[in-house]
């Protein structure tokens, strides 16, 4: 007789803290997720055009030095572009399994916990 | 530094004035000793993040203080941050990865203060810690590793060795695009948000009485900057813990 209302609370505050757990966690994760997505698509921005600087500078350079002048050029910037293009997918790789900066888009507030372990290794194909 | 005068002929707006370093103590030269407002500026950074940690945190209280649990917080999430994707051995560099991280959030909200200097702004701020951390990373590359650490670059899976060597190239290309795009996104996504506020404010210069949407536009632009700080200084971290993790377990 004197159990009952005892468990009958405890199971009410036990819902009332999952409730606010869920509450707290979800817009923490939620915020910048909007954002992000702006945030990344310059982030690929940048790294596909700056593979392709990097390529002109280095042909550049090896040109100079060796005195061949479009040979190296032509190469390093195609090679630059390739790099940029691989940077860049990988980029979206991390995005795809929520790593590194993905981590921030995630749906909801999976803030730690078990579905970290999948982040253990970025930069992985 | 008041960029936003209305003269007689439409708008007079300056928004790159603000990215200006000049010399505190008179002179119009900057030599490489020269103390600048950028020199200041970082001086306030690296000032503010003591007090946040050292004094902050000083109590040492069973019950936190507001400084120390927002010390704590910090702390606690940074670490899980390079626990997790770095793994144990990452822990031992959390030193450096902890002060990089603090470094940028701190001056990147100090950036926020108006008539403040944005020092991380800059190129030349954000490139020098770019590289600092490309060159750290590598050479631990190469003291874990040794010369099995160039196999990051050689892609063994692709079926020539011809085919080898051109993959072997754009990967190289690609290990030093990082830190290209490493820096720049920091610097470029601080610049951006500052000079679009200047010029918001520059049309509530010009605008008078209708000066009250740029004000508000102002508002809003100030929240997202805010948003921007803290996320810049993330991505710049956890790029960094990325980045290391590849160099402790360069498995392709």
């Amino acid at each position: 007789m004197s159990e009952d209302p005892f468990a009958e609370r405890l199971k009410r505050l036990e819902d009332r803290i999952a409730a606010a757990n869920a509450s707290r966690a979800q817009p923490a994760a939620r915020v910048g997720a909007k954002f992000t997505q702006g945030s990344l698509a310059w982030r690929m921005v940048t790294e596909l055009v700056a593979g392709l600087l990097l390529g002109l500078a280095m042909g550049w350079g090896l040109d100079s030095l060796f005195g061949t002048r479009p040979v190296f050029l032509v190469v390093f910037v195609l090679l630059g572009f390739a790099a940029g293009i691989r940077v860049m997918l990988r980029t979206a790789a991390e995005v795809r399994e929520g790593k590194a900066e993905g981590a921030l888009m995630r749906p909801s507030g999976s803030d730690g916990g078990p579905e970290r372990d999948d982040a253990r290794r970025p930069g992985e194909e | 530094m008041a960029a936003t005068e209305h003269g007689g002929s439409g708008f007079n707006i300056h928004p790159m004035d603000q990215f200006r370093v000049e010399p505190l103590f008179g002179g119009t030269e900057v030599h490489w000793y020269t103390i600048t407002n950028a020199t200041l500026w970082m001086a306030l950074t690296v000032i503010a993040v003591s007090l946040l940690m050292v004094a902050g945190s000083r109590g040492r209280a069973l019950i936190p203080s507001r400084a120390q649990s927002v010390a704590e917080v910090t702390y606690g999430f940074v670490r899980k941050m390079v626990e997790d994707i770095a793994g144990k051995e990452g822990m031992k560099y959390f030193p450096y990865i902890f002060t990089i991280f603090l470094f940028i959030l701190l001056a990147n909200l100090l950036a926020l203060i108006p008539t403040s200097f944005s020092s991380t702004s800059h190129i030349a701020v954000t490139a020098v810690m770019a590289i600092g951390v490309f060159v750290t990373v590598t050479v631990i590359g190469f003291m874990k590793h040794g010369a099995g650490f160039l196999k990051l670059f050689w892609v063994a899976s692709a079926p020539t060795v011809a085919l080898r060597v051109v993959l072997a190239a754009i990967e190289v290309i690609s290990y030093f695009v990082r830190p290209v795009s490493h820096s720049i996104r920091l610097a470029g996504n601080l610049m951006a948000g500052h000079a679009v506020l200047k010029v918001f404010a520059g049309f509530a210069g010009a605008l008078g009485v209708g000066a009250v949407i740029p004000i508000v536009a102002i508002t809003a632009i100030y929240g997202l900057e805010l948003l921007v700080a803290c996320i810049q200084a993330y991505v710049f971290t956890i790029l960094t813990v990325v980045y290391l993790n590849d160099a402790l377990h360069p498995g392709h």
